[in-house]
């Protein structure tokens, strides 16, 4: 057993924090597109749009049943050998491509839950008033869903920071492949994850913080 | 391009993408003529690796030299090992300088520059650890290697590698068998003795090196891959007859690695 490094730990955290950046980036980026397509395929479940319905259980299906790893691999390494023009898509963009397509399969799961959690007699009541299907959806069921799904939501977005460290493997030197990197060359291991994974930490405890803001805000109706 | 720009640049690529329903933005990267992309995994101490967030090495001294003679513009990427070789072949990197072996399989698939450094397979085991004299002794043990590495190979091709537990890794395989979780683990003898010399891991060699290996770097089997090759290879010859190739060998190894 060796005794910590604490400089050389010290001397890390600079170098791994200006990669964090990109790691939020990555996340931001994806949870924004997963979370337009989940609410897509969320909307095309609940009404069973023909067609579309078939397409969508389809896609959660294969991007929920495959490993994200996988999914990542085929999109970066192995579909280019099939369309060549696919070369153009670099690995960051690849791993926000991965991020979307895999969470969103989870994503719309959970708010097509959200959505049909919704008691039936609302959606009869405002239909009874002469309400439109559009107007139902964004006055009613929408604003309650939300708040239904926020928590569920906010836990893949955890998940999907953390996802971002797969990035490494198609060439993308973001956090986790930083700290990879600084450790092959000084074989200081354990000094150099425990860095990592202490930044990680930090980073979704601040969002944990957020997550409880958001529910107390989107709660705020419901106190008396 | 900073970090944040590409971030940016890709979103909306990424945005397009999706739009498109993954039908992607034409205009596939053509082999340019003055850059040179090398990929390499930035975990090989002391051919490439990272220390204070900046690229060192061999691989990386003798790239540069290299692109100093052909006037090419260098640009390393660094991904893990295992991904190297799909990167090359869906022309995201023009070629690898990461101590690619040549062997027969690797030759029908690939063009290689002239061999820059040549080197051994070697033994490595825990320190302490005086059961094992050399690759005959690994009959029955549990042995670490890199994934997609020629290691793997050897050790296939070995009369008694039925008997051999081997164990593929990404990285890190110095650790587990530091940690004894393999016993041990097999390499080129040059990185193996710097690593012994230089870090703070318990390991030893285990006898001598049991397979005489020449390394150089692979290009697609393509008129752009030919075309570098043939630059590349002049570039080789220019340092060799100059000397140095064997500067860079002294400076890293104290030897010259770089002597057929």
């Amino acid at each position: 057993m060796h005794a910590l490094d604490f400089d050389y730990m010290l001397g890390l955290v600079p170098i791994l924090l200006g990669y964090l950046p990109l790691t939020l980036e990555m996340a931001a980026a994806g949870m924004a597109c997963a979370l337009i397509l989940a609410c897509l395929l969320a909307v095309i479940r609940v009404t069973r749009l023909p067609g579309l319905n078939a397409f969508a259980l389809l896609f959660i299906s294969f991007f929920r049943g495959t490993p994200l790893l996988v999914q990542l691999f085929l999109f970066y390494y192995g579909l280019p050998q099939v369309l060549t023009f696919l070369v153009a898509i670099n690995g960051i963009t690849a791993t926000i491509l991965g991020l979307t397509l895999h969470f969103s399969a989870y994503m719309a799961e959970s708010i097509r839950a959200a959505i049909v959690g919704i008691d039936r007699s609302q959606t009869e009541a405002a239909l009874s008033i002469g309400m439109t299907r559009a107007q139902l959806m964004r006055r009613i069921v929408l604003p309650q869903a939300t708040r239904v799904a926020t928590p569920t939501l906010m836990n893949y977005f955890i998940d999907m920071i953390k996802s971002t460290s797969l990035a490494f493997t198609l060439g993308v030197t973001e956090l986790m492949g930083a700290t990879q990197k600084e450790a092959a060359g000084s074989f200081l291991y354990f000094e150099a994850f425990l860095v990592v994974a202490v930044i990680y930490w930090i980073v979704v405890e601040a969002l944990s913080w957020v997550q409880k803001w958001l529910e107390q805000r989107l709660n705020r109706a419901y106190q008396r | 391009m900073t970090t944040r720009s590409i971030a940016m640049a890709s979103l909306r690529q990424a945005t397009l993408a999706l739009a498109l329903g993954l039908t992607a933005s034409l205009g596939a990267t053509l082999a340019q003529a003055d850059t040179l992309r090398v990929g390499m995994s930035g975990g090989y101490y002391p051919f490439t690796y990272v220390e204070r967030d900046e690229l060192k090495g061999f691989e990386v001294d003798l790239m540069n030299a290299i692109g100093e003679i052909t006037g090419d513009d260098v640009e390393f990427v660094t991904a893990s090992f295992s991904g190297l070789a799909g990167m090359l072949d869906s022309n995201r990197i023009d070629t690898i300088a990461n101590q690619i072996t040549i062997t027969p399989e690797r030759r029908k698939k690939y063009l290689f520059s002239q061999p820059y450094v040549y080197d051994g397979a070697q033994v490595v085991v825990r320190k302490g650890n005086d059961a094992i004299h050399g690759v005959e002794d690994l009959k029955g043990k549990t042995v670490a290697v890199n994934l997609g590495s020629n290691y793997e190979q050897l050790l296939n091709e070995l009369p008694y590698a039925d008997d051999i537990d081997i164990k593929t890794y990404d990285s890190n395989i110095e650790q587990d068998v530091a940690l004894g979780r393999a016993d041990a683990f097999v390499m080129d003898r040059v990185s193996a003795t710097q690593v012994i010399k230089d870090k703070p891991l318990p390991l030893q060699l285990a006898g001598q090196p049991f397979s005489r290996i020449e390394n150089a770097y692979p290009f697609r089997d393509d008129e752009a891959g030919k075309a570098m090759k043939s630059r590349i290879d002049d570039a080789l010859a220019k340092l060799r007859d100059n000397g140095k190739l064997s500067d860079i060998s002294e400076k890293w190894f104290g030897s010259d690695i770089t002597q057929p």
